[in-house]
């Protein structure tokens, strides 16, 4: 070779990198603008609905909130009083017990009066087989609850039974440990009862962290900032996930993930998609994206809704190396999802879906770390042959820094304008903080656990498996 | 002074992409420290707003709470009560004042009935707060147009029927609404007539609003629902078959049974549920023989209305449908069979071998 | 002699609390006041009330959750009314299974309120 065309490669190599970081930075900026005017329209619709003074009445639709848990022992009993604790009336509780090995099922036998009943279940989506039984309650005051025992079968199979079991017209899908607000169903459901020209199949809602916060007999008492970095770290990137990213996505019908914490289904649709893939890692994200693929391929309208207030509060890892299971986890999720979807990708016949939201997520979540690892080893080889700029290089990384710390102010902005939850005094510099030195905390653990998860999928195939056998959800991970 | 002009030396012999990373990066930096002050500033703002929105809150409270009590059989309003309303008058000027004071009245007014709420109204008329509400319905934003009308319905104002029912077609999904709720809640079944002219579809979430506020009242005359019933607004429809279910409307029997061959298909659906919650036995022969060509959605619909109005003339067409493909028509034709004719479902027992066929039959011969 | 009967008052409308406290001190009664479940559960074990006033739907704890814990918890059979909001009436029902004493539909009226009050401190 000689060192023209070397020069001429490196000029592509370099080009290539230039535009990535061009479209990534502008898909950012206009994100937000999208999200802002979303936001502000969203308020407004909002700032005048009395949501107590409505759908307590039993003529509201049925839902049924399916909550799995693998070896939840430790905290079953408040988690189940808090489902059981909304005011939304024509709705009960689904807890799948997914072949937990500990002593959920007698502790809930015993705390809630149950029963073994006889149950006839429209396996609609096939299941691992129950193990104990269906139960209920023979207490009145739980006549919302049905306890389902079945054999091990991870969470989407768990979600599966659940779905096969309710008799509902729309079911949330959560984690058993997640505390929703009293209101949070009569919030979730409305979209789905207020779209007329379209077909609501899905509403995603915001999962905020419950870290440090108090916590009372299934009620949120006070909100407060953590003292970890890790856990504010993670407070500041939901607020940009949530409020920034899904609100847009959601203004461009676009969204390709609701979160697996909380989300609302129209079941007959679920159902008719063959329900949660047990196959995946990442099942909350390929169901949306089937339900899509699904709705385009049947040609109808339709849309998944998102509601940005703070519903959902749960625990988030508060160490590093739960962080990075988890985050793993996620990655090979989200390869699996697009690998499983990529007829979809870059195909017009899918329009916004095809042309828009897969090749967003495939170049700017699913390639995202690749891409930056690349370019550190670049870097580095650079360095090492002595040919860094490094003023030239300060001055990209300056640029890129203050990006970062800019657009996380941005999204704390939008959460004070909005629902403003971190109110004392003090956490707003607490916030700006943590938006100057995320970058260092947290983004190199998100990193390096997305380089761990591609590296789990394509050569570790039996970590892969070996997982889905034996893991529960999340927090199974935690405690 | 030397280092400054190197900066500047250098600045400007560095290629042009590098120039526009330090312009980019000295707008950002500009904009974190604005952004940085700003959230200092709004979160400070905030809080005091908090804590004089509490302050307000207490004050305008107290007031309310002493001019309800001032009042006395003798005059109309009294001294004490006309002090409070000229001060009431006077804050309701400033808008961040009046809102809140608004909010109190409201939330009071929502919760008691009797001669207080009238005095609230008397209040609201009379401090000029109503004067404020009206001028909310000429804005050119929609929700200030929709929070004035909730405020009219809140505080039950029937006075301003006419400036309100203009908006009943308005392209606004959530000025309709209020509208709709506005009529329904101070009219009730009266305030339904706008089902009449409305055009835009009624959405599920209305329509529960609706009822709901209906449910309310306690007088059970339900003007003539036939009209709503061959509505070519689909959701008018829809919402006349809720109404013919919860008041029971047997006298529209007519008309629903029309519906069954209605171009929309849940409208066939729910028309089959109501048909069937009122006992239609007519209906059941309609949909029988033309069982073939319904959805699958109607047939299901149909079995469950059949556990309703069986007769033992239906045995033969049950038995057929036993082996039918979907589960819950199966199980619903088994379930029907073993109530009308137990020893016919012992026969039954090895009718089939599908799985689900088995499934059911076991759970049925348990319970 | 403390002849002077305690009401522990809880609903999270702190104007319409205020209007009754006045209306129901008027008649020689002594009212608590509570904006949630939780400070009236307080206020119950601390003042063990003749009477209690209780909004069915409130933040924290509701009124069923506060109506349980005097009637298991602390096994106390003090009359309770109940306040609801329409398209409550299952959780009305639910509150009289948990030992509620009678229920007030609202929007209301003070001067029944006052009525029914009075026949249950007879």
């Amino acid at each position: 070779m000689n060192t023209t065309t070397v020069e001429i490669i490196l000029i592509i190599i370099h080009s290539l990198f230039f535009i990535y970081a061009f479209f990534a930075i502008a898909s950012y900026v206009i994100l937000a603008i999208i999200s802002a005017v979303e936001t502000k329209e969203y308020v407004k619709k909002n700032s005048f609905v009395n949501y107590k003074e409505i759908l307590s009445s039993t003529i509201s639709p049925s839902i049924s909130i399916i909550a799995p848990a693998y070896n939840e022992s430790l905290n079953i009993i408040e988690n189940v009083r808090s489902l059981l604790s909304s005011h939304y009336v024509n709705y009960d509780v689904i807890i799948v017990n997914d072949g937990s090995k500990d002593d959920s099922l007698e502790k809930l036998i015993v705390a809630y009066d149950l029963v073994k009943v006889n149950f006839l279940i429209n396996q609609q989506i096939p299941t691992k087989p129950i193990r104990a039984g269906v139960f209920k309650s023979t207490n009145p005051a739980f006549e919302k609850l049905t306890i389902v025992d079945k054999e091990n079968g991870g969470k989407a199979d768990a979600l599966n039974m659940g779905l096969n079991i309710s008799n509902n017209q729309y079911v949330a899908c959560i984690d058993v440990d997640c505390l929703l607000l009293e209101n949070a169903l009569q919030k979730m459901v409305k979209p789905f009862l207020e779209v007329t020209d379209q077909k609501v199949i899905a509403t995603g809602g915001v999962i905020r962290i419950a870290n440090s916060c108090i916590i009372k007999n299934g009620k949120l008492l006070d909100v407060n900032f953590p003292e970890k970095w890790i856990e504010k770290a993670q407070i500041l990137e939901y607020l940009r996930a949530f409020l920034l990213g899904r609100m847009a996505w959601s203004r461009l019908n676009g969204l390709l993930v609701i979160s697996g914490a909380f989300g609302l289904f129209d079941k007959k649709i679920a159902i008719e998609v063959g329900g949660y893939d047990t196959n995946t890692v990442g099942e909350d994200m390929e169901i949306i994206v089937r339900m899509r693929r699904h709705m385009e391929e049947i040609n109808e309208k339709y849309k998944v809704a998102y509601i940005p207030d703070p519903l959902c509060w749960t625990e988030a890892p508060d160490n590093y190396k739960i962080f990075i299971s988890q985050r793993n986890r996620w990655t090979r999720g989200t390869i699996e999802t697009l690998r499983k979807h990529r007829k979809i990708g870059f195909n017009p016949k899918y329009k916004s879906l095809g042309m828009l939201s897969y090749p967003y997520w495939l170049f700017f979540e699913r390639l995202a770390p690749v891409i930056e690892v690349i370019g550190i080893i670049y870097f580095a080889i650079l360095m090492a042959l002595n040919e860094v700029r490094w003023d030239y290089a300060i001055a990209f990384i300056i640029l890129a820094y203050l990006f970062t710390v800019l657009f996380s102010i941005v999204a704390i902005y939008s959460e004070e304008l909005t629902y403003h939850q971190y109110k004392k005094k003090g956490t707003g510099f607490k916030l700006l903080m943590i938006s100057l030195l995320e970058p260092f905390v947290l983004h190199p653990f998100i990193l390096y656990a997305a380089i761990r998860g591609n590296m789990d999928y394509y050569f570790n195939k039996k970590k892969k498996w070996g997982e889905m056998t034996r893991k529960g959800m999340a927090k199974a991970e935690n405690n | 002074m030397k280092s400054y002009q190197y900066i500047i030396d250098y600045f400007e012999n560095s290629p042009t992409i590098i120039q526009v990373v330090w312009t980019m990066s000295g707008v950002f930096l500009i904009g974190v420290v604005i952004l940085t002050i700003y959230l200092k500033y709004l979160r400070s703002r905030l809080r005091k707003d908090e804590k004089k929105v509490a302050e307000y809150k207490r004050e305008y409270e107290s007031d309310l709470i002493t001019y309800l009590y001032a009042g006395n059989d003798e005059e109309e309003i009294s001294a004490e009560q006309q002090i409070i309303i000229d001060k009431l008058r006077s804050c309701a000027s400033d808008e961040f004042k009046r809102s809140i004071i608004v909010s109190k009245l409201l939330r009071l007014r929502n919760d008691i009935s009797g001669e207080m709420a009238d005095a609230i109204q008397k209040l609201y008329f009379q401090s000029g707060l109503i004067a404020y509400a009206l001028k909310r319905l000429k804005s050119k934003k929609w929700y200030v147009v929709a929070k004035g009308i909730r405020e009219f319905t809140q505080l039950r104002v029937k006075e301003v029927n006419d400036e309100i029912v203009v908006f009943v077609n308005h392209p606004k999904r959530e000025i309709r609404k209020e509208v709709q709720l506005y009529l329904v809640t101070l009219f009730h079944f009266d305030g339904l007539k706008f089902l009449d002219i409305l055009q835009t579809q009624l959405s599920e979430w209305d329509q529960i609003q609706l009822l709901e506020v209906l449910q309310r009242f306690d007088e059970q005359e339900i003007p003539d629902i036939n009209p709503w019933l061959k509505s070519k607004n689909n959701s008018v429809v829809a919402f006349a078959l809720k109404l013919a279910k919860i008041y029971n409307q047997f006298e529209v029997k007519d008309a629903l049974i029309e519906l069954l061959s209605h171009q929309q298909k849940n409208i066939r659906v729910d028309a089959i549920h109501v048909l069937s919650h009122l006992h239609v036995v007519e209906a059941k022969d309609i949909l029988k023989n033309n069982f073939d060509n319904l959805s699958e959605d109607e047939q299901i619909e149909f079995f469950k209305m059949l556990e309703n109005v069986f007769e033992s003339s239906d045995e033969s067409f049950l038995l057929a449908h036993t082996t039918h493909q979907n589960f819950e028509i199966k199980l619903l034709a088994l379930k029907i069979i073993k109530i009308l004719a137990i020893e016919k479902f012992v026969n039954l027992k090895n009718f089939s071998t599908d799985d689900d066929y088995v499934k059911i039959y076991e759970f049925l011969e348990n319970n | 002699m403390s002849d002077v009967k305690k009401i522990v008052l809880a609903e999270d409308n702190t104007t319409l609390s205020l209007l009754l406290k006045f209306r129901l001190e008027k008649e020689g009664y002594k009212l608590l006041i509570a904006v949630d479940g939780k400070e009236a559960v307080e206020l119950i074990e601390q003042h063990d009330p003749e009477l209690i006033l209780t909004d069915i739907m409130m933040p924290y704890i509701s009124g069923l959750e506060v109506i349980s814990h005097v009637r298991n918890k602390l096994n106390k059979q003090t009359p309770i009314i109940v306040f609801s909001a329409a398209g409550q009436e299952e959780m009305v029902l639910k509150a009289f299974n948990l030992g509620a004493n009678d229920f007030m539909g609202k929007p209301f009226s003070p001067n029944e309120l006052v009525i029914r009050v009075k026949r249950l401190l007879r």
